[in-house]
């Protein structure tokens, strides 16, 4: 007893050290990323902030000039055409590599011969440089020598005349939103494949002697196990598309959506990046908007 | 009965996973066709060159490139004319063979390398300790930290761009080449960092703490245990993640497209490519031979990661 009442402060103060340097040791390995982040993510940010109240100069005083950025760009309706197609494109990006994901999914979730190549195969969109796939995507859809007109063109006699899919206004969003999905879907079926070969598969054959069809199956076994899990993803593909630059400015430069539209006011033609960081700054507020909403009404958080 | 539907089943399965096969290939079978065709196969919809044609590959590797602008006529004077000296004959020849045509392919896949090499490497090794801080050590803010990393997930890379724009020219970072190199290379690593950091966490909770234990008894040190046991364990693991930072530099566009405007030395393969593409038409061989040889390294790299990826993606959640 009187042994242990002695070492009873001991072994605190011991442990009040370890607790200590177990504190430091966590925070010194973990400091440099941090540094890191806030100075170079965290910092420009708020920086952007302060960017858009006025108008940028390099190498010279700016100007302060209080809205005067953010009202030009709300009440510009070239901005607002672009708010538009980010949402079309977001959409139907979203939902398309959320549906066609699934479907692969389902099928891979299969056994059959090669199913190991098959599955590289499919990765493949995903990893290649947006830089090397985007030319063939616009060879495909060349009005002279692709493959596509010939098809539309020649053998189905769709269209009056060959007309170039991509350049043309009217139709750039459709190839703009057919490649996101190429280009990503692999994603959306990698996270759901691996969900899938989770699920218990005595749910399925439980249900196969009650007689259940092969869609009550998926509706009543497959769907609800994965509910959640699609929803996230579809979260982040909407958030993650919102912020696609590369996949559309380097396959067309019609489709203007809100990173295009940034871009190509701050640091082309006339620069102004004030009204740039301005743009990307109210772009920021409607995804963080959107993200509330969807969370609520989605995830039911 | 049931064996009929059966083998009609099989079929549409089959059918099912080659249009799969088809949809997800096509546009690279396509580039690695049109490169090899020549100019008058190009509308030929068959995907088989009726003649093979090396010429791009030869001109984007430099290989053979010497001659080939040199008109035969000139040739054939050249080696009449005895009078002339060598440095006249050299003279004469150089000014045919014009180096401003030739699409300066090697320099740009080296800047590619070298900044995507180096930046991954050092955001992989800021990673390896800030993922054992997450996962292993306790102490308070961690959660914090971790949750703010995850917040980085939102921020698109255009809202990067302007601020990190306007800072490093007005600190003068971007005046000389240098300086611009290693901003680029700065801000690969930064936009890669958050990943490295979830991936390798997530992987080193996987690894018993035990094993750690029985090292600390042995006398070892918490950063010896990192050095001896973390590292060699979650080796592949690290190799993924250091392969997907690689692959994230390699294909950036953005940043480059606006840190580089007055350095074209510098140049990256995907801003030489998309310049390629601007300033000639209708060159579509060298256009998809370079399409290819820039999307090699990252399709080779990828392979053999593939398993080790898919999982690290999977349990580890990810960031493009």
């Amino acid at each position: 007893m009187t042994i242990n009442q002695l070492q009873a402060p001991g072994s605190l103060l011991q442990k009040m050290n370890l607790e200590k340097r177990e504190t430091l040791f966590g925070w010194s390995l973990i400091l440099p990323a941090v540094i890191i982040i806030a100075a170079l993510i965290l910092y420009p940010i708020f920086y952007n902030v302060y960017l858009s109240f006025f108008d940028v100069k390099i190498m010279q005083e700016n100007i302060y000039l209080g809205f005067q950025n953010h009202e030009n760009i709300i009440t510009d309706s070239a901005f607002w055409k672009s708010v538009l197609t980010s949402v079309i494109y977001v959409f139907f990006t979203t939902m398309g590599t959320a549906v066609v994901g699934l479907l692969v999914a389902l099928v891979m979730n299969q056994e059959f011969p090669l199913r190991g190549v098959v599955r590289g195969l499919i990765l493949l969109p995903y990893v290649a440089p947006v830089i090397s796939v985007v030319f063939s995507w616009q060879f495909i859809f060349d009005p002279v020598n692709g493959l596509f007109m010939h098809i539309a063109y020649d053998k189905l006699h769709l269209f009056a005349e060959r007309f170039n899919l991509i350049r043309s206004p009217q139709t750039s969003i459709i190839i703009a939103v057919l490649f996101g999905i190429w280009k990503n879907f692999p994603f959306t079926y990698l996270m759901l494949l691996a969900r899938l070969q989770a699920i218990d598969r005595g749910l399925y054959e439980a249900a196969e002697i009650d007689g259940c069809s092969s869609w009550n199956k998926f509706w009543y076994i497959t769907f609800p196990e994965i509910y959640f899990l699609l929803g996230s993803i579809i979260l982040l593909r909407a958030i993650w598309n919102f912020n696609k630059f590369e996949e559309v400015y380097l396959l067309t430069e019609n489709v203007k959506v809100l990173p295009v539209y940034t871009y190509i006011k701050a640091f082309t033609g006339i620069m102004d990046i004030g009204q740039g960081a301005a743009i990307a700054l109210i772009q920021f507020i409607l995804l963080i908007g959107f993200i509330l909403i969807y969370v609520k009404r989605v995830l039911k958080w | 009965m049931v064996k009929r539907r059966s083998v009609f089943h099989k079929i549409i399965f089959t059918l099912i996973v080659l249009l799969i096969v088809l949809f997800c290939t096509f546009p690279f079978i396509q580039m690695l066709s049109t490169s090899l065709k020549y100019q008058w196969d190009w509308g030929n919809p068959s995907l088989i060159p009726k003649r093979i044609n090396i010429d791009a590959y030869k001109e984007l590797l430099n290989i053979g490139q010497a001659e080939k602008n040199v008109p035969e006529s000139i040739k054939l004077l050249l080696e009449e004319s005895k009078e002339l000296t060598r440095e006249q004959k050299k003279a004469i020849l150089d000014k045919y063979r014009s180096t401003a045509d030739i699409f300066p392919f090697f320099r740009y896949f080296r800047n590619s390398l070298i900044l995507a090499s180096t930046s991954a490497l050092i955001s992989v090794i800021f990673a390896i300790f800030g993922a054992y801080s997450f996962s292993r050590v306790r102490y308070k803010g961690r959660g914090t930290i971790q949750r703010s990393v995850l917040l980085v997930y939102m921020f698109g890379p255009i809202l990067l761009l302007i601020p990190l724009y306007t800072i490093s020219s007005s600190i003068g970072l971007i005046s000389t080449s240098v300086g611009t190199f290693l901003t680029l290379l700065t801000i690969y690593m930064v936009l890669t960092l958050p990943v490295s950091l979830y991936m390798l966490g997530n992987y080193f909770r996987t690894i018993p703490f035990s094993l750690e234990e029985s090292a600390f008894i042995e006398g070892c040190s918490r950063l010896g245990t990192i050095w001896r046991i973390i590292i060699p364990l979650s080796m592949s693991a690290i190799v993924t993640v250091f392969i997907y930072c690689f692959m994230i530099a390699w294909n950036e566009y953005l940043f480059a497209s606006v840190f580089l405007k007055s350095f074209s030395e510098l140049n990256t393969l995907p801003i030489g490519l998309r310049e390629l593409f601007v300033s000639k038409n209708a060159i579509w061989d060298r256009i998809m031979a370079a399409s290819m040889l820039s999307a090699l390294p990252v399709i080779i790299l990828f392979m053999t990661i593939q398993k080790q990826l898919a999982k690290g993606m999977t349990e580890g959640g990810v960031k493009e």
